[in-house]
């Protein structure tokens, strides 16, 4: 466990690093065509009109917030618990639009909308979120490391601390 | 308490005040981006639109706005699947439209980007002097093979008018001033209500076209008889 222990930091920074980037570009590249990804959202046919409408305007924002806070380590355990339950939010709707024989573009990095049937690509755009929702999990569990805003007034890590 | 430990508290507190500060502009620029979002989205009935486009049409560009048959078209000139519809279905629903046959209504969508909203605004310059039809022909038939490559700009898009019969002063200066850009955004959100998640869209008489007739002349015929058009 002592290699773990010493290691553990790094990781942490490359899992921040990573849930960060991918957040901030995905909300990036939403905020940038909001027609486009409101029009993702209510492809998913989850929720009513008006709602998708708001939510594929709000995402990108929050998406580009949470990416933000982990990239210079400021509240990991609060964005990585986010960026998780987002995660699995996107992996729930990918699976729901496969299983009921939609054929959408996941939208989430920008684009989105119906595709031609047979330009699906849901088993990677599941096991990606997937990974990203084990990164999360990783935060969760270690949010002290390398280079983070909050190292020095650190709780132990492990801590349910924020 | 010793002075180490006393000046460790003191940062402790300092290092909270900049972290809460911290994460307090981090959420105060997303609300403020979603606000933003929302606003810049929401249909604005102030800007200018073109004489043949009504709110109560959903801001869509109409011809013979008495007609029977109501046929709405939902595009975005740079979408290739639009043009492919346009090459097959074009001239007909063209036809139909000059005869005054059908109530065409016009909506076009610009999520593909900046030269969408050019061309979308520019084509609405060419529906005051009664010239949309054949502006439209002639964006899809100059449609750039790339999106958002540079190829559409007023410049052309002026030449283009002139290519098309628009040869009046007044397309020329709207197309200059971006008189109907934002018009674009009016369209936009109305087809973000009504559920247009793919472009081409088409509603006869409010009924959404099968998939499978997009491409199927005589089926989009036959669709059209059964509406009422003779």
């Amino acid at each position: 466990m002592k290699n773990f222990k010493a290691v553990q930091p790094w990781l942490t920074l490359a899992g921040r690093i990573l849930l960060g980037v991918v957040l901030i570009l995905a909300g990036y590249l939403k905020a940038k065509s909001p027609d486009q990804a409101q029009m993702a959202v209510r492809a998913y046919e989850l929720l009513p009109i008006s709602l998708a409408n708001f939510f594929g305007l709000a995402l990108p924002w929050c998406e580009m917030g949470a990416g933000l806070l982990l990239v210079v380590g400021l509240s990991v355990r609060y964005a990585a618990i986010f960026g998780g339950l987002l995660m699995l939010l996107f992996v729930g709707a990918i699976s729901q639009a496969w299983a009921r024989g939609l054929s959408i573009d996941c939208g989430c990095f920008g684009g989105g909308g119906q595709v031609a049937a047979g330009h699906t690509k849901y088993l990677q755009e599941i096991l990606r979120d997937l990974g990203l929702t084990l990164t999360a999990v990783f935060l969760y569990r270690y949010p002290q490391g390398k280079l983070g805003f909050e190292r020095e007034s650190a709780p132990t890590q492990g801590d349910a601390v924020d | 308490m010793p002075l180490t430990e006393k000046k460790k508290t003191a940062k402790k507190t300092k290092d909270n005040t900049t972290r809460n500060l911290t994460i307090g502009m981090v959420l105060f620029v997303v609300v403020i981006g979603v606000a933003f979002s929302v606003l810049s989205n929401k249909t604005n009935s102030h800007v200018s639109i073109p004489s043949a486009v009504s709110a109560t049409d959903g801001y869509g560009i109409v011809i013979n706005k008495d007609a029977k048959v109501r046929v709405d078209i939902w595009e975005d000139f740079q979408c290739p699947n639009c043009r492919n519809f346009e090459t097959v279905a074009g001239n007909y629903l063209n036809g139909l439209a000059r005869d005054g046959k059908i109530k065409a209504v016009f909506h076009p969508l610009t999520f593909i980007g900046p030269e969408s909203i050019l061309a979308a605004a520019a084509a609405a310059c060419t529906s005051d002097q009664g010239k949309f039809l054949d502006m439209h022909t002639a964006l899809y038939n100059n449609q750039p093979s790339t999106e958002n490559s540079g190829a559409w700009t007023n410049i052309k898009l002026k030449l283009l008018a002139i290519t098309a019969g628009d040869t009046s002063k007044s397309t020329q200066s709207c197309i200059d001033s971006g008189k109907y850009t934002n018009w674009t955004n009016n369209v936009a959100a109305d087809g973000a209500k009504k559920n247009v998640n793919a472009t081409p869209t088409v509603f006869i008489n409010g009924v959404q076209l099968n998939q499978a007739h997009y491409l199927n002349l005589p089926a989009l015929q036959a669709d059209l008889a059964a509406a009422g058009v003779k």
